[in-house]
């Protein structure tokens, strides 16, 4: 009966049905068209769809403009050709030769490049490729210059000869398919939910330790990697290597595979693929202004479906088709962790130009304990906040957490350290599930089914159970905090550091997030919880530490901060000096 | 000698480089977006040329206005097929739309004149002054003139003028602009005009000495953009200077290597550049939008 419903969910809930059946129908076409220039045309479709397949790691999950995929397609085409050509040697080691002859580029180049902001990580992409193209042209005695090599064998697979036709496209799409295999498994699931979250909201994805420049440098490899291969097919298809391969029009039809077909969607690739190779062919009439409308067409689809055609698949059964959740994981129960470590602060020091956000604090928080820091506007709790966590790094002083400093590590060291945190502005992935949501914060997870049953446990914790389908988007502010608390808590942290949870919440709201606070804490996690509402705050606190021009004013019981006159003083608004005029 | 010659040259080109990187910085401080048809409305500019004086045989000089007025109404429409509908996504969105929509006006070109490279008219005719063993030819005296006039003509207009304040509002805070009662939509059009305007200009003073073919407009944006990265992303001034810089890199080196060395010596250098200054030489005023 499960698999049952999740194999109707499957179908139902994602727009896989509709691409499937289009995929099968294209898969016919030859045999309805069986000539040799038709096999040809679906050969080219399936080395695209899986240049394609690879380049949808770097632009669609790590959502980076790369400008240099056509430049892997294309070393892969050289370093393939050549092999053939002058060292004689069998698909079988060339193949592989392609594939690393990109992957090495991309190693080469990604330590200068990925670092990059968005529109000078394009340019940058590009001008690697201008660069190897420059090679090609110039390097006459192996690249054959501007002419090229011309005169590519049959594939020779361990001697046996690959004719072109049926064989070569059986060899092209059995390798799409295995591509596109891998490819899932690199990017379904929690490792999807883990690239959207770095996509969309890196500095949640570094507090809930997923290592951003990591998880980039990969999408960068695997798209080189899928681009090396998919060259290596194409110049035993076209039976030429030249400059041509290497030149901006291979990377926009990439680009406008990727657009049109899906960012992220495998099957959107391949459908991509398939219907931009054949497109021009369809303009043929036109004759010399097929290219012209091409690119109409082009601009038309951009325009008419610009979330492609697999959003544009999706919308449609949205509307039309009611939504199938799939059941939801078994929850999987989880020990509750006794805290150990204790963080200690001592004379830390930020500034921003002129003004002194943080002004050395001193602050020692111990295991177990459950504490409120208050302070009116830009007293500097955020910032003190934004200190803890590696967001932001000190001036001056020193944050130790177990006896080790942490005040100099990257934000996703501390997050791995066991110090979890939330925000002030929510960073959630709207468009992702409140469940994958949640379980993306366990930068551990290896099973993605037991991970996502302990997800289940903590939105039982939470009260969320029954919103687990739901995006985030269209959650409202309250449960959303509860979201991200949740996604705080997968990490298993040994302290949990909130940064004004209960803003935007309603009173009834307020009271339910303190009583889950309280038992949090009851359970042995570590709290420091930043507000400005004294009443929420007390509900579960046992110590509250008062800011004040970015120093701490009071420091003790809730009762006896709540009663000193700095405190008071601070609280409307006034410098301690004035508090007896009022 | 040669040296000062060859940066007299470089000047030259880089006016004409200025043209096109101030277009693209404009839509691109209007929109936030990557105009990646800018390059080809160029080439769109130095066809004109090439049609219009088979018309009307004039100098160049007196085409330019109505080059400048056509290139301003294909602007008009670029901003309405291939930005207006997609205002509302991501930045990316536009510059895709905008290599199809650069597709169309590279293929529509090949259609109708070939794949040939052309050459429009010179601006006022061929000849050359001389002074202490230096040559400065008449066309690329009046490309310098011209792209000084343009270039002030738009910092007068940008400055001081009331409709400059609202187009420069709109470039700032699109939102802010529109609670203002600007015309946000309109100013956005009229960017894209005068940036076509501007590419219109600079094919047509560069399609004469450089000649001109269809397939020229990726030359010219990848221009404009590593001009615009190193001059700071949105920065006017900066990429003003950064066209400079890539002319006199181009003309400079090109002297000593051929000129695809030249260009893939530039990608270097810009890979450089990025290395040591991951924002540019002179620092971003555009935040990550592109």
């Amino acid at each position: 009966m499960r698999t049952m419903a999740r194999l109707r969910a499957w179908l139902t809930r994602d727009v896989n049905t509709l691409l499937l059946a289009g995929a099968l129908g294209l898969a016919a076409w030859p045999f309805i068209q069986g000539d040799p220039y038709s096999l040809r045309l679906l050969t080219l479709s399936g080395i695209y769809a899986l240049a394609t397949i690879g380049y949808q790691f770097v632009f669609g999950h790590a959502g980076a403009l790369s400008l240099a995929q056509g430049t892997f397609f294309g070393l892969g085409a050289y370093v393939a050709g050549i092999l053939s050509v002058k060292a004689g040697l069998g698909f079988e080691l060339a193949f592989p030769a392609a594939i690393m002859a990109a992957g090495l580029l991309a190693i080469a180049v990604s330590m200068p490049v990925l670092r990059l902001g968005s529109h000078y990580f394009a340019l940058a992409t590009l001008g690697i490729g201008q660069v190897v193209l420059l090679v090609a042209v110039n390097w006459e005695s192996v690249t054959g210059g501007a002419n090229g090599i011309a005169g590519v064998s049959k594939i020779s697979l361990f001697g046996l000869t690959v004719e072109r036709g049926w064989p070569l496209m059986l060899l092209v799409w059995g390798l799409v398919a295995l591509g596109a295999l891998a490819a899932r498994h690199f990017s379904s699931g929690l490792a999807g939910a883990k690239f959207s979250l770095m996509r969309e909201q890196p500095m949640a994805a570094e507090a809930a330790g997923i290592d951003i420049r990591r998880l980039r440098f990969s999408a960068f490899l695997l798209s080189a990697l899928y681009g090396g291969a998919a060259g290596a097919l194409q110049v035993h298809t076209v039976r030429v290597v030249s400059p041509e391969v290497l030149e901006f029009p291979v990377m926009v039809m990439l680009l406008a595979i990727v657009v049109i077909g899906g960012r992220t969607n495998i099957a959107g690739a391949i459908l991509g693929a398939v219907l931009l190779v054949h497109l021009p062919e369809w303009f043929r009439p036109l004759e010399k202004y097929y290219l012209m409308a091409y690119g109409a067409a082009l601009l038309a689809m951009i325009v008419a479906a610009p979330w492609g055609i697999v959003g544009a698949i999706a919308m449609a059964r949205r509307k039309w088709l009611p939504e199938q959740n799939p059941p939801l994981p078994v929850a999987v129960s989880r020990p509750p962790g006794s805290a150990r470590e204790r963080l200690d602060i001592e004379g830390l020091v930020r500034h921003f130009g002129g003004v002194r956000a943080v002004d050395g604090i001193d602050l020692s928080i111990a295991p177990g304990e459950a504490v409120g820091i208050i302070g009116a506007n830009g007293s500097g709790k955020s910032t003190l906040v934004n200190l803890i966590a590696g967001a932001e790094k000190p001036d001056a002083g020193y944050i130790r957490w177990a006896g080790a400093r942490i005040d100099a590590l990257p934000a996703v060291r501390v997050a791995q350290s066991g110090i979890s945190r939330t925000f002030q502005s929510l960073k959630l992935v709207d468009g992702m599930s409140v469940l994958d949501n949640v379980a993306v914060g366990d930068w551990r997870s290896e099973i993605a089914e037991r991970t996502r049953g302990e997800a289940v446990h903590l939105l039982d914790r939470l009260g969320l159970t029954e919103f687990a389908w739901r995006l985030c988007g269209n959650l409202p502010p309250g449960l959303r905090r509860r979201v991200e608390i949740a996604r705080a808590l997968m990490a298993r942290p040994a302290m949990l550091l909130l940064d004004e949870p209960a803003a935007g919440l309603t009173e009834e709201e307020r009271k339910d997030l303190a009583r889950m606070l309280s038992e949090l804490n009851r359970d042995g996690a570590t709290l420091a919880v930043v507000e400005h509402d004294l009443e929420f705050l007390s509900r579960f606190a046992s110590r509250l530490v008062c800011l004040d021009g970015g120093r701490v004013i009071a420091d003790g019981t809730p009762e006896s901060v709540r009663h000193e006159p700095a405190v008071i003083a601070a609280w409307l608004g006034r410098p301690p000096g004035q508090a007896r005029d009022v | 000698m040669e040296l000062l010659q060859l940066v007299i040259n470089g000047v030259a080109l880089g006016a004409a480089y200025a043209l096109v990187a101030l277009g693209f910085v404009l839509v691109l401080n209007a929109t936030g977006a990557v105009n990646f048809a800018q390059g080809d409305l160029v080439v769109a500019g130095g066809f004109m040329g090439v049609a219009l004086v088979g018309l009307i045989p004039l100098p160049a000089i007196l085409l330019l206005p109505l080059v400048m007025l056509t290139m301003a109404a294909i602007g008009l429409a670029v901003s309405a097929l291939a930005y207006w509908p997609l205002r509302d996504r991501p930045p990316v969105s536009v510059f895709i739309s905008t290599i199809a929509l650069g597709i169309i006006i590279q293929n529509g070109l090949n259609g109708a004149f070939g794949a040939e490279p052309r050459t429009a008219p010179a601006m006022f005719g061929a000849g050359r002054f001389e002074f202490a063993g230096l040559a400065v030819g008449h066309q690329s005296l009046a490309i310098m003139v011209v792209a000084a006039l343009l270039i002030g003509g738009i910092h007068l207009l940008l400055g001081r003028s009331q409709l400059g304040r609202m187009l420069r509002a709109t470039a700032q805070d699109r939102e802010v602009a529109a609670a203002l009662g600007i015309p946000v939509g309109g100013m956005v059009a009229l960017t894209f005009a005068l940036a076509a305007a501007l590419a219109g200009a600079a094919g047509l003073l560069l399609a004469n000495q450089f000649f001109v073919s269809p397939a020229d407009g990726g030359n010219f944006i990848v221009k404009a953009y590593i001009a615009v990265v190193i001059g700071g992303w949105g920065r006017v001034g900066g990429a003003l200077a950064g066209a400079m810089l890539v002319a006199l890199f181009e003309t400079v080196v090109a002297a000593w290597f051929d000129y695809a060395v030249a260009s893939g010596l530039l990608y270097a250098a810009l890979l450089a550049i990025l290395f040591v200054r991951p924002q540019g030489l002179f620092g971003e005023t555009v935040g990550r939008r592109a």
